[in-house]
């Protein structure tokens, strides 16, 4: 490190912020885990939504599945 | 490196220093200083220098991987989505993992709302009030006066019939221009709002994809954005050809204005899902197919198009900065994935040990900015490579490149087509960017221009492409992954400005080393240890003054015109407003200049 003289620094040496055994929002099997994703990539109105899904898919089953944000 | 212009040996005595620190109406603290001699009306010496540390290669280390682009998105105030963005195809290569194409189109489209918002708020608001009537008047009178009375050739396109008309809307605050291109870098900030969650530090780009939801209503929320900046676009181009055509007629040898030899670098931006994998075997294969093609042009040559030669290529120089060498520091990449030898002036193997001290102009240290170069293997040089001030680096080596092939942008081996659609106000319209026969200060700034159409154009491409994944049902826009506890990985990227790259190390699953080397560390640098001058430096040392000023009033106009054609971006230190005009500033010189 350089020898550069310096004050008291303001905070200690960050740590990562992981600590074992909790959730990530990273890990493999998360998204899968989720309501309303497929495992081709298309979805289902339960991502957007856990009211009456049956009744929020698309009227004509040949239409894309794009449920709300 | 070879110098362009014969250089007059000026008479003793009659060299005067000028200074300029800071140079105004950019990001950051940058001084240029020159000596010029002005009977015979030329620059003979110019030291760029940086006062600020920023340090952030040093603070990386030991975070966890997954912050890397949230934190180095700070690194600008401007494009630090651009830093987000290198930032995650570094970590994509790290983790082994590709985002789903919908997630990559929605990335390439805030990427081309960032080119678009960025480069017409400093080309129209910034740049061109360098070229605008008040200031003209004020440096050139002889030269407003002609441009009164020459009729502007795309007067059909923009409307303004005289050159002076469009200087004139070129005023800052009051112009035509000015005010239209502000709303337009609105309009552009809102387009990148919508696919990267916030601007200027994206809060839904992540490694892995992003969290942007994709709806048909975004897409046509973007679109309609879109929409409205091609009319804008289509009469700047013509008012900025009009504009820089007039100064090489009215000024003649202006060309030699910020000209350098042709030393371009490109590092490709907008990955084509197709193709990219971000695996570094690979990358040869996929960063030829990204939507801006990534090379190195040296002396109007296509170097290369290897992102692997690219990468290898590079080296850090101390040059003329504040930092001790790290030669006995520790190797952390001594192989690529490929087997290559990587050097110990290779960021992945850099440390940086600031050593804060006096600044010297004549012969010693003088800048923070460390002296980036790229090593051409065929002839051993360290190549001084500049960006061209981002726009013109893309188009060349794309141009030259010839593998762009989309319905709205192709590249023909010598130029660039670009197919803007029909809008509300105008009719459809093909622009052509040709190679140009210098890299200089007009066509640096000339390229903004047309880049700005590109990367409209290319956003409709992408549009096209996402709307039909989404209409085939594809929602997904991210993939898990797991952190390695050992990985190296490296993105490349187009900030606005020019290249930019990030080299991240892992091990024990934290951050062992970082170093993102954004373009002005290339175009800014200082005089490196082999003695040749960076690329400001080498554009300004040499040029002659066209300003009708003389000594007491002088401007120095033709020097900030070559300087801010690069689109310097020093991005700034911290200021903090306390309100009653009382102002707290940590000051610990020599940070904040000579001046400071």
């Amino acid at each position: 490190m350089a020898n550069v003289t310096t004050g008291r620094p303001y905070t200690g040496q960050d740590k990562p912020t992981h600590v074992k055994g909790i959730k990530e929002g990273n890990a493999p099997g998360n998204y899968a885990k989720m309501k309303g994703h497929n495992p081709d990539g298309t979805s289902t109105a339960a991502r957007s939504t856990g009211v009456h899904t049956a009744g929020e898919e698309p009227i004509d089953p040949s239409m894309p599945n794009l449920s709300p944000a | 490196m070879a110098v362009t212009r014969e250089r007059i040996k000026p008479e003793a005595g009659k060299l005067v220093d000028m200074s300029w620190d800071p140079i105004t109406r950019i990001v950051g603290n940058l001084g240029i200083y020159t000596k010029i001699d002005f009977d015979n009306r030329e620059v003979v010496t110019c030291k760029s220098t940086s006062s600020m540390f920023r340090g952030y290669s040093v603070f990386m280390k030991g975070k966890d991987p997954r912050d890397a682009h949230f934190i180095t998105s700070r690194i600008c105030g401007i494009c630090g989505d651009n830093h987000a963005v290198c930032s995650c195809y570094a970590q994509q290569m790290a983790y082994g993992v590709k985002p789903p194409p919908l997630g990559e189109w929605i990335v390439n489209l805030g990427e081309a709302a960032e080119y678009i918002f960025d480069h017409i708020i400093f080309q129209d608001n910034l740049v061109f009030v360098d070229f605008c009537e008040q200031m003209v008047r004020a440096t050139n009178p002889s030269v407003m006066d002609k441009a009164e009375k020459t009729e502007a050739p795309g007067a059909n396109i923009h409307g303004y019939r005289t050159i002076g008309d469009i200087m004139r809307s070129y005023n800052p605050f009051t112009g035509a221009t000015y005010k239209e291109a502000l709303h337009m870098s609105r309009i552009g900030r809102e387009m990148i709002c919508l696919m990267e969650g916030r601007h200027v530090h994206p809060s839904t780009i992540y490694p892995g994809g992003v969290g942007t939801v994709a709806t048909p209503t975004l897409f046509t929320d973007y679109l309609s954005r879109l929409l409205r900046c091609f009319d804008f676009i289509k009469s700047a181009v013509a008012m900025n050809d009009d504009v820089f055509n007039f100064f090489y007629e009215a000024l003649p040898g202006y060309e030699e204005i910020g000209r350098r030899r042709i030393l371009l670098g490109c590092w490709g931006a907008w990955n084509n899902p197709d193709f990219v994998d971000y695996d570094y075997r690979h990358m040869d294969h996929w960063g030829n197919e990204m939507f801006v093609t990534p090379g190195v042009v040296v002396d109007g040559e296509l170097v290369t198009t290897n992102l692997v030669d690219i990468n290898l290529g590079i080296r850090i120089l101390l040059g003329s900065s504040y930092y001790e060498d790290w030669v006995d520091e520790e190797t952390f990449v001594s192989q690529d994935p490929l087997g290559n030898p990587v050097d110990k002036r290779h960021p992945w193997n850099q440390t940086t040990i600031p050593k804060p001290q006096k600044r010297d102009l004549e012969g010693g240290n003088y800048s923070w900015v460390m002296s980036p170069r790229w090593f051409d293997k065929r002839t051993g040089d360290h190549l001084a490579l500049d960006t061209g001030g981002g726009a013109l680096a893309r188009l060349w080596v794309t141009a030259l490149a010839g593998k762009v092939d989309t319905p709205f942008v192709k590249s023909t081996g010598s130029s660039v087509q670009i197919n803007l659609p029909q809008t509300p106000n105008t009719p459809e319209q093909t622009l052509e960017w040709k190679v140009p026969q210098w890299s200089n200060a007009i066509e640096r700034d000339r390229a903004r221009i047309y880049f700005v159409a590109y990367s409209a154009a290319m956003a409709m491409h992408f549009l096209d492409r996402a709307m039909t994944e989404l209409r085939s049902g594809h929602t997904k826009v991210f993939e898990d992954f797991e952190v390695p506890d050992e990985a190296i990985g490296c993105g490349f990227h187009e900030a606005v400005r020019g290249v930019l790259s990030h080299h991240m190390v892992i091990r024990d699953g934290k951050i062992a080393n970082y170093h993102p080397y954004p373009p002005t560390p290339w175009n800014g640098s200082s005089t490196d240890s082999y003695g040749t001058p960076g690329p400001y430096e080498d554009a300004v040392s040499g040029q002659p003054i066209f300003e009708e000023n003389p000594q007491e009033s002088f401007r120095g106009i033709d020097i900030m015109r070559a300087v801010r054609s690069f689109d310097p971006c020093l991005p700034c230190g911290v200021h903090m407003y306390l309100g009653k005009g009382r102002t707290l500033r940590q000051v610990h010189s020599p940070m904040f200049g000579e001046h400071g």
